[in-house]
């Protein structure tokens, strides 16, 4: 072989990469989680952020007990709890999945859309990130202030058509730099669905280690492919907070 | 003159144990120029906020051209497109530009179309001499022009009656003018205004009457010529005073210091 020749660091790395098609699948997994997530986590985040603003004693107080109770208890409990739940509740839990066969040079690849556990994964993640993801958001919405809404007021809008079109088109200008904390983190948050036996990408680096035992390559690898994520994830959202910034201000 | 536009009656506001206005009564003819003033905390901001309902009055009754605001179920909504507010900070909507600043009430609150809410926008700009800037943004602008598209935000909505909460108090001298300016043509074309403010000079110009506000009540009312010959409180014989000092000639300074000497 001619990789005999090469240092062994250099052989192990590639002969992980020999799995890139098991690699590949865990990391389509994991955006797949991260997006739906993070998608989930925003809108509902949204939604509580402005219950917890302008909602009133009693609906502020209830979002900011969800927020709380979210951001105080761990992930993982949540996520087992979810996953238990049906169970618990005695609901019965029919086998079912929703997936795709494809096909890259010689490697034949499926991909699961949807199953009962992507599902409770993308549904835990979701509305854990939607607590932060509101805290985010009315941070931002308290930085906006009060002023302009009263102006608003004063030329005859109601409440709602000033925060949907005076307060919130700055916030969620001005959350970008607060909310990439939570962009960068979810991805790393996704391979806690491993617990409930998701395949995404930490899923398959276990795999990979009980199959070849090169345990260093592995995690290096995928630690790189998160590296790379995430530092573009941060690039662009970077680029979009410049691109959307009021002139002047 | 006309009807009156506006008719406040024995409004009472307080916040918590903070009673800061306590039975306010006075009426807004058309075409009107009401000047407030009084010492700070005297319940002037208040008294505007309570006229447009954005804090309704603990007690009383505002009426705008005979409708009752303080009626339960009105429509407050509606009500306030007819009163024209123009605030210290100037409060413009920061990431509009100065033109849409202006039209995003017609488009929002009246329905107007886009090209006819643009094109109003544009003639209440060219009032307050601020067309050439509809493009910019409110963060590029200086404080007295800011205030200038805060005037004409609330002027093209075409209200009953304009309130203005100290609106150069927040300007750097040399700005004071121009927006005093803008305010003063308005008056003489009859617009309908109800003006906080501590500029005299402005008061003595265009004011029908002037109403001194002190702990919540009408201390004294009357004429800018009456204010300026003859006050007859003392409250208000001091506050002129003061104003005397910070705004007007140094004459006031002077008499100031030769009477501290003479003591």
């Amino acid at each position: 072989m001619m990789f005999q020749a090469l240092p062994q660091e250099i052989q192990d790395l590639l002969a992980v990469l020999e799995y890139w098609d098991e690699i590949l699948e865990g990391f389509i997994m994991m955006i797949w989680l991260y997006v739906w997530a993070l998608m989930i986590g925003f809108f509902l985040g949204l939604f509580l952020a402005i219950l917890r603003q302008y909602g009133g004693a009693i609906i502020s107080r209830i979002a900011t007990g969800y927020i709380e109770i979210v951001r105080g208890t761990p992930l993982l409990a949540q996520i087992l709890l979810l996953y238990f739940l049906p169970y618990s509740l005695n609901i019965p839990i029919e086998r079912w999945a929703f997936y795709t066969n494809f096909r890259i040079s010689d490697r034949e690849m499926t991909f699961i859309l949807l199953n009962p556990e992507i599902l409770v994964g993308i549904l835990a993640l979701g509305l854990n990130s939607a607590a932060y993801q509101a805290e985010y958001l009315r941070g931002a919405i308290t930085s906006v202030g009060t002023e302009q809404l009263v102006a608003a007021q004063s030329l005859g809008m109601s409440r709602r058509v000033g925060i949907v079109h005076i307060v919130l088109p700055q916030a969620l200008r001005r959350v970008i730099p607060a909310w990439s904390n939570e962009a960068a983190y979810l991805p790393k948050y996704t391979i806690v669905v491993w617990y409930i036996g998701v395949p995404e990408l930490f899923g398959k680096a276990h795999y990979l280690v009980f199959k070849e035992f090169i345990p260093e390559a592995t995690f290096i690898i995928i630690a790189i492919i998160f590296l790379v994520l995430i530092s573009t994830v941060s690039k662009v959202l970077d680029v979009i907070h410049k691109r959307t910034a009021i002139p002047g201000l | 003159m006309g009807k009156p536009v506006l008719r406040i009656v024995d409004v009472w506001k307080s916040y918590g144990e903070l009673e800061v206005l306590k039975g306010v009564s006075f009426e807004l003819m058309e075409q009107e120029v009401k000047v407030i003033f009084g010492p700070s905390g005297s319940g002037k901001s208040t008294l505007l906020r309570c006229i447009n309902m954005l804090d309704p009055p603990d007690q009383g009754e505002v009426y705008l051209s005979e409708q009752n605001l303080m009626e339960p179920g009105i429509n407050l909504n509606i009500m306030r497109a007819n009163i024209g507010m123009v605030f210290q900070h100037f409060n413009l909507f920061a990431h509009l530009r100065a033109i849409n600043n202006v039209s995003i009430g017609l488009r929002r609150v009246k329905g107007v179309s886009k090209e006819e809410a643009r094109s109003k926008a544009l003639k209440a700009l060219n009032q307050v001499k601020m067309a050439e800037w509809a493009d910019h943004y409110p963060a590029q602008l200086s404080g007295g022009q800011q205030q200038r598209i805060g005037i004409a935000r609330a002027l093209v909505m075409e209200p009953d009656v304009i309130l203005f909460d100290e609106p150069t108090s927040a300007l750097d001298p040399e700005l004071i003018g121009e927006v005093l300016q803008v305010m003063l043509e308005l008056a003489k074309t009859g617009t309908t205004m109800i003006v906080v403010t501590h500029e005299m000079g402005f008061a003595g110009a265009v004011a029908s009457e002037m109403l001194f506000l002190g702990n919540g009540v009408i201390i004294e009312r009357g004429t800018p010529q009456h204010f300026f010959a003859s006050p007859k409180s003392d409250r208000v014989k001091t506050f002129l005073k003061q104003l005397d000092i910070l705004y007007g000639s140094h004459k006031g300074l002077l008499k100031l210091s030769k009477e501290e000497e003479d003591k």
